[in-house]
């Protein structure tokens, strides 16, 4: 379990934390789109990352509530007008923020076990990469339903064709050299 | 102490890279993998793995990724790959590394933690930038695709 010194850390300074992300979200190149965003809706939504940080963290979250709460959050900015990229990067600043945080906490605090902020980073990372992925699911869902758009290997038949053709490929690679019609064998000539 | 993680890593390239081949053939979540030359899975994967530091450590400005992963994304987009399976393999690379250095490194001092807390800090700034540079090369190809 994540250790509570880290998380209520965190929580603690959820407020200062969240006014810091949303600023490097609207200054960022990566991330312009969120300039048009309201101000409070950007501040809730980066706050209750913070806020609730171990509620997000936890083990059992991984699979029902992150996976619900960030597809609809891709679909989200697909209606909005978001490119994939920026919503990816709107993230990894996130995460970058609050990485940096526990990071120098080691330095503020000395009581804290470097080990548990090992733990904490692989929970946040963890975490990360499952809203990355989350919310890459929803845009492609919306790309499908708005623009009839999905991946070709996402359709099992074409995938089973393309590792077939692969296969296949491979074989004429691999193939035996036939021997020449005419070849010389001891200094034989044999015809075939 | 942070070469010596970095190294560790570059010195078992090879059979890191055979490890996650497989895995990335056999996950289901990565099917798309199933239809690119093994050969070429493993060498894009070993040159990952192989020049670690430098990828981590002698491309500050992450020009080099930048060119690398958006031609990736491009690449991956006219193959037909589904963008999610690109991220989760990317996802995949990292936490190969991040196992092995818990698994192999055996950190125990704080002089060591203290190093493993660097190594995460540059490993994740580097995949961060692998994924949205690949998303951005093949978002690119999408929108010319959708517009047309």
């Amino acid at each position: 379990m994540l250790t509570r010194k880290i998380v209520d850390l965190v929580e603690g300074n959820a407020l200062r934390l969240s006014l810091e992300i949303q600023q490097r979200l609207i200054i960022h190149p990566s991330t312009v789109s969120y300039r048009n965003i309201d101000d409070k809706v950007l501040h809730n939504w980066i706050y209750d990352v913070c806020s609730r940080f171990s509620f997000w963290l936890s083990e059992d979250k991984e699979k029902g509530e992150v996976r619900q709460h960030y597809r609809n959050l891709g679909k989200e900015r697909f209606k909005q007008n978001f490119a994939l990229p920026e919503v990816i990067s709107a993230l990894y600043l996130t995460k970058r923020r609050l990485w940096e945080f526990i990071a120098a906490s080691r330095k503020v605090d000395s009581t804290l076990n470097l080990n548990q902020i090992v733990e904490a980073s692989f929970l946040l990372v963890r975490f990360f990469d499952h809203a990355v992925m989350h919310v890459t699911e929803g845009y492609e869902e919306m790309l499908k339903h708005t623009h009839d758009y999905e991946a070709p290997l996402s359709d099992p038949q074409q995938l089973a064709e393309a590792i077939a053709a692969k296969q296949k490929r491979g074989k004429l690679i691999y193939e035996e050299p036939k021997l020449p019609n005419l070849c010389f064998t001891k200094g034989m000539i044999r015809l075939g | 102490m942070l070469d010596r993680l970095i190294g560790m890593i570059e010195k078992h390239a090879g059979s890191m890279a055979e490890e996650l081949k497989e895995k990335l053939l056999s996950d289901p979540t990565t099917s798309s993998y199933r239809s690119l030359d093994e050969r070429a899975l493993y060498d894009n994967i070993f040159e990952v793995y192989s020049c670690l530091g430098h990828w981590l450590l002698r491309d500050p400005e992450k020009g080099e990724v930048r060119s690398h992963y958006s031609k990736m994304g491009a690449q991956r987009f006219e193959q037909g790959f589904p963008i999610h399976q690109v991220i989760q393999a990317l996802v995949s690379t990292k936490r190969h590394i991040w196992d092995t250095v818990l698994d192999k490194g055996i950190m125990t001092t704080a002089k060591e933690l203290n190093s493993v807390v660097d190594f995460i800090t540059y490993l994740n700034r580097f995949f961060d930038m692998a994924i949205y540079y690949t998303t951005l090369g093949y978002c690119e190809r999408l929108t010319v695709k959708i517009r047309s």
